[in-house]
């Protein structure tokens, strides 16, 4: 299974990867969102304020390509008549579909690099990590707790034959209650809760406390806890809905 | 007569053929969700930073639910037909080009403007925005000038699936980079000289303007200039459309890309 993990997290990476125009979105999203963040800060004094703004552009990108990336390679297969070769390998679909997410999720760690090096560039923002040992635990965790998560929203797309419009439906809501770009202390007091059982919550601050100095252990220890709750949960209900669309003869519809 | 035909069953037989692939009761709360969601992230946005107040980003934002389905309309018109593979087959016929693929946009911009009034008349109460009955027949006008011209930059994004095959992701990031260049969420005077420039030739940027100001008690008659402003923006575009989706056809046939997606 560790085979098929680390093989199907190579190819897709490599996929993903490969097309340079698909790889310019990568590259054009956060630095679009950072930079409506900065006009609308005009936080010139205040360079911290605009680092978490790009770190929290950077992590909405990573969050958009798990969601659509994901539904987009399920709907691709369904399209490419292999979905049902998959479902039907003798390795556990889980790991078939996770590599997939995770993936999305690496290739939205591009996304930090470019943020972070547009906003030097044009914003000059300063690059100061204040932890950086820290800071590279962060990273790989935050993207495995939204590659989980995002192994929790593929299982529905495995039932759900328009699932990328799902993946597309999904992105703000995210957004705004994980607080990526908006404090959660303006948002109404019910949506801070939700963020909670979010990765994108702690994989954000995990990568924020360890950039903007504070204290990042705790939140990388909450990416890990929620990304083992995500694999569990999201293997269970892989389990059912792939019986379900099984039952229905739906894999194969496009 | 024969193109009208086309127009009219080409473009309902399309639109009931996307039924046949989502379901509504998904279609409906998805097409919704994202404007209302979008409108409400950046409306919060800017009340953190301080800037402007929430019916400048209602507006802003409402305006680029019509401007999405525009370009989204025509993008996939045909990049739907390259993916399903009877693009080559539709060319093969003698039909009139632009009632074909105007035909199969159209439901899908009317989509949008219901859409984009939707999430407005949801977003207003949940922000608590008010408008005065006037400002609202105002805006109404705004909405359909900017949405004839977001169709009519459509019509070029369209044309471009002749030859290329991802134009909905082109499509995406245009409509992506509208939310900076139109100034739908920053004030336009925040924005670099180079910047505003580029976005006044766009499709919108006058729409938007034009709608802030009706929506803040301006006449129609005080916003004229930026309303021609925007059909002539959306005229040329639709100029260019024409002339590109002759010679990308021809390219397309030429270089026997149609079928690749």
């Amino acid at each position: 299974m560790i085979r098929a993990f680390v093989s199907g997290m190579r190819i897709h990476v490599v996929q993903f990867s490969r097309n340079p125009f698909d790889l310019s979105g990568v590259f054009l999203w956060p630095i679009l969102y950072a930079s409506i963040a900065y006009y609308l800060l005009d936080a010139k004094n205040d360079p911290r304020l605009l680092l978490a703004a790009s770190l929290g552009a950077a992590v909405m990108l990573m969050w958009s390509l798990v969601v659509i990336g994901s539904s987009n390679a399920l709907e691709n297969q369904r399209w490419l008549g292999t979905l049902e070769l998959l479902v039907a390998a003798p390795v556990p679909f889980a790991v078939v579909i996770a590599p997939i997410c995770v993936a999305s999720g690496f290739v939205g760690g591009y996304g930090i690099a470019a943020t972070l090096a547009w906003g030097r560039l044009i914003y000059h923002v300063p690059l100061s990590i204040d932890h950086p040992v820290a800071f590279a635990v962060a990273l790989p965790a935050c993207i495995l707790a939204i590659g989980m998560l995002g192994l929790v929203m593929a299982s529905t797309f495995v039932l759900y034959r328009a699932a990328f419009s799902l993946g597309i439906a999904l992105q703000y809501p995210v957004w705004i209650a994980t607080g990526l770009l908006v404090p959660l202390s303006t948002l109404p007091a019910f949506v801070r809760w939700i963020g909670w059982f979010l990765g994108p919550y702690w994989g954000f601050r995990a990568i924020r406390e360890s950039a903007l100095g504070s204290a990042p252990w705790p939140d990388i220890g909450m990416c890990i806890a929620v990304s083992a709750a995500y694999f569990v949960v999201g293997t269970l209900c892989l389990r059912v809905f792939v019986r379900v669309a099984r039952a229905r003869g739906s894999l194969k519809l496009t | 007569m024969n193109s009208l035909r086309v127009f009219f069953v080409g473009g309902v037989m399309s639109y009931r053929a996307l039924f046949n692939w989502i379901n509504p009761w998904v279609f409906v709360p998805h097409t919704l969700g994202y404007p209302i969601f979008e409108i409400l992230f950046f409306a919060y946005l800017g009340r953190f930073a301080g800037v402007q107040s929430d019916k400048f980003f209602l507006i802003g934002n409402a305006f680029m639910a019509i401007a999405m389905t525009g370009f989204f309309g025509m993008g996939n018109a045909i990049g739907g037909e390259r993916r399903s593979q009877t693009l080559a087959t539709l060319l093969a016929s003698p039909a009139n080009r632009f009632a074909l693929f105007l035909g199969r946009a159209v439901p899908s911009v009317l989509t949008g403007l219901v859409v984009s009034a939707t999430a407005f008349s949801v977003c207003r109460v949940i922000l608590g925005v008010h408008f005065h009955p006037s400002e609202l027949g105002g805006l109404v006008v705004a909405a359909l000038v900017a949405s004839f011209a977001c169709t009519s930059f459509g019509l070029c994004l369209g044309a471009l699936g002749l030859r290329g095959r991802s134009v909905s992701l082109f499509a995406d990031m245009i409509g992506g980079s509208m939310l900076l260049l139109s100034g739908a969420n920053v004030p336009f005077d925040r924005l670099p000289g180079a910047v505003q420039a580029l976005g006044r030739l766009l499709p919108l940027t006058h729409g938007i303007a034009a709608g802030r100001e009706l929506g803040a008690g301006a006449s129609l008659g005080a916003v004229s200039g930026l309303l021609g402003t925007e059909a002539l923006v959306g005229c040329v575009y639709f100029g260019i459309g024409v002339v590109m989706l002759r010679v990308l056809e021809f390219e397309g046939r030429r270089s026997a890309t149609l079928e690749t997606f």
